[in-house]
């Protein structure tokens, strides 16, 4: 027995096996994985006004800039794969596109082509203005670029589309349990209270799911953004929430809601908590950042943060089986209040955030609750003409 | 629990064993009638050996693919093999065959480290998912079986004895399983979009083919009468997995060598 465990003959193994290891293949991944943090150091010293932090995406890169800022001449470079190499627009002219000066009054198109030469990938580069967000209908959705989920968008007074939503959706990619964009926990609802509205359902992340002890998915859509390839490891952390939107100082959240518990409340063990029912969460939340260096709040702390300045929220939403309007005011947290000095200097973000099991960051919920959400709207002061009218109107 | 059921298994194969053995002795004890005449001619000059050993080896794709990029780790794991075999020399010729039934466990356990290395999950519940995971994977294979080799024997002088053939097995109770971990994910392919895992596991145990067939040749010395010491190597020639499972992309081969000693009856 005894020379069957002994270290040499299990090197020798060892040996045997490895000598069979092949010469590495080549990098097939093709990833813009972020500004070339030089440049961005450089721009932000020469006093480019870059606001929020850079949001890089599997096919998208971009980064806020103050509204009204020149776009027209910049010449952005990028980190990419090892070994991987970036072209201008489409690649069939092979120009290197690392640091070449183009007009970004439009986004542009590169191509990331990978180092063994196999793979290739279309990026969209922007530099979107942030405007205050005031309406959001639902009326502007897409699919995602690989066409499997809904993803939802403003439009900008400039026209630009304004990728301000995110949802869970590109984390449920990932259970598979998904066959079409209407399987996704977050989708649009043809049927809205006026137009489209949305559709969040708490659903099984089925066999995979359990595995990575993340059991439901609950549908949301919130102001941020959702980093799927942080998902497994932090999902809390991983949802970024709020932009730095913010027009004045926010009165009201008001919007048009209904909404059904799902029948089984579960831990994230899956046992039945027979004395919990699922309720939903609509919410808004004002908070403090720095304008130099922007961090938004993550699903740890974006009720708690000592940064939050007042938080807008339906206490008790019930379950209204017919469309409800409801109209939070904005209460002062952490004692404080707001100071335009402060929304002088960007100082502010804020987050709308919905969701169907308010305990769905911590996977608890109950599979099959549904909210629907639409009209969501910010009151903000001074600025109260119209949106009081329109209250009464809806009301 | 699981270590009884397998001594009762392993009790099962001796008794087949020795089912084997009886009428073999017992034909050269008394030859009475036609019958037994048939028998004696039949079994004439067979005997019986009744096995131990281990199984050292792996399984394992061949040759590695380049997705493979280090074995970090290696166990042979405990692997016990019982044989019980009827084996007969012809007449003035070193040529001989052996029939055996061998019941006996192949397994492994492996740490990889990997890089895009194509991996598709089908879920009981309907989830599928196909994606490229770069990382570290961890693999438990503990597969048992019924094997049945038959195989052409070659005396050496006395003591030594050369053989080689075919076996066939039939997988009773197999565990393919393990996880992937510290690593990341593309969907669909290279270019799909990335999630970091830290661990998912993986069972493929259902999946596993019942049916293995392989070739198997090794060496027997006879140090006394009645006992001998012998290894073999046994290199299976059909993949643990069906052709259409996508849960491992490449065949996979139980290649073990097998030794221990042999009692002759």
């Amino acid at each position: 027995m005894k020379h069957f465990t002994h270290p040499l003959v299990l090197g020798a193994a060892a040996l045997l096996l490895s000598s069979c290891i092949r010469e590495e293949a080549l990098n097939a991944e093709c990833d813009i994985t972020g500004f070339d943090a030089a440049w961005l150091q450089a721009k932000k010293d020469a006093g480019y006004p870059l606001t929020g932090a850079p949001n890089v995406q599997n096919d998208r890169v971009s980064h806020y800039v103050l509204a009204g800022t020149d776009r027209s001449a910049l010449d952005p470079s990028f980190v990419l794969t090892p070994g991987a190499s970036i072209y201008l627009g489409d690649g069939t002219g092979r120009t290197p596109g690392n640091g070449v000066v183009r007009d970004f009054s439009t986004p542009q198109t590169y191509t990331v082509v990978s180092e063994d030469g196999a793979w290739s990938k279309q990026y969209e580069v922007s530099f979107p203005y942030l405007f205050p967000i005031e309406d959001c209908a639902f009326e502007h959705f897409t699919l995602d670029s690989e066409g499997k989920y809904y993803v939802y968008y403003e439009v900008a007074p400039d026209g630009a589309r304004q990728n301000y939503w995110d949802s869970g959706n590109s984390g449920y990619l990932f259970c598979g349990m998904a066959k079409t964009p209407e399987e996704f926990p977050t989708v649009t609802e043809p049927v809205g209270y006026r137009g489209n509205g949305v559709r969040l359902e708490t659903l099984s992340t089925g066999d995979f799911g359990k595995r990575v002890n993340m059991p439901i998915a609950a549908g949301n859509l919130f102001i941020g953004e959702f980093n799927s390839a942080q998902a497994m490891l932090f999902p809390r952390q991983a949802t970024k929430f709020g932009l730095q939107l913010v027009a004045g100082e926010p009165l009201y959240l008001s919007g048009w809601y209904k909404y059904t518990a799902g029948p089984e409340y579960r831990d994230i063990e899956g046992n039945v908590l027979t004395d919990r029912r699922d309720t939903a969460d609509i919410y808004a939340v004002l908070y403090e950042c720095d304008p130099a260096k922007f961090k938004a709040l993550d699903g740890d702390e974006v009720l708690t943060s000592e940064r939050i300045v007042s938080l807008a929220r339906i206490d008790k939403p019930g379950e209204p089986q017919e469309w409800t309007f409801f109209r939070e005011p904005f209460r002062p947290m952490n004692g404080k209040t707001f100071d335009e000095a402060r929304l002088a200097q960007n100082g502010y973000a804020i987050a709308i955030v919905a969701t169907s099991s308010r305990q769905g960051a911590y996977f608890e919920g109950a599979v099959g609750s549904v909210l629907y959400v639409d009209e969501l709207h910010i009151e903000w002061k001074d600025t109260g003409d119209g949106s009081e009218e329109e209250t009464e109107d809806t009301l | 629990m699981k270590q009884l059921t397998h001594t009762l298994r392993r009790t099962a194969a001796l008794l087949l064993a020795a089912a084997v053995a009886v009428p073999a002795l017992r034909a050269e004890e008394s030859p009475k009638n036609g019958i037994d005449n048939l028998l004696k001619a039949a079994l004439h000059g067979w005997h019986v050996k009744l096995s131990a050993g281990f199984n050292l080896g792996g399984t394992s794709p061949l040759p590695l693919p380049r997705e493979i990029r280090g074995i970090d780790s290696y166990n042979p794991t405990m692997c016990v093999s019982i044989e019980g075999a009827v084996q007969k020399r012809f007449d003035d010729s070193p040529w001989g065959m052996l029939i055996g039934v061998r019941l006996e466990t192949k397994g492994m356990k492996t740490d990889a480290t990997v890089k895009d290395y194509h991996m598709e999950m089908t879920e009981r519940d309907g989830g599928y998912m196909e994606g490229a995971f770069t990382g570290h994977v961890k693999t438990k294979v503990r597969n048992t079986y019924l094997t049945f080799p038959v195989l052409a024997t070659y005396a050496v002088g006395d003591r030594w004895t050369v053989s080689a053939g075919p076996y066939v097995a039939w997988m009773y109770d197999g565990d393919f399983s393990g996880a992937a971990y510290d690593g990341y994910l593309r969907h669909g392919d290279p270019t799909g979009p990335r999630a970091d895992v830290s661990e998912a596991t993986y069972d493929f145990s259902d999946d596993l083919r019942k049916f293995q067939w392989g070739v198997q040749a090794g060496a027997e010395w006879k140090a006394y009468k009645h006992l001998s010491v012998y290894a073999n190597l046994e290199w299976g020639i059909n993949s643990i997995f069906p052709a259409d499972f996508g849960g491992v992309t490449f065949d996979m081969y139980p290649i073990y060598a097998n030794v221990g000693f042999s009692y002759l009856f």
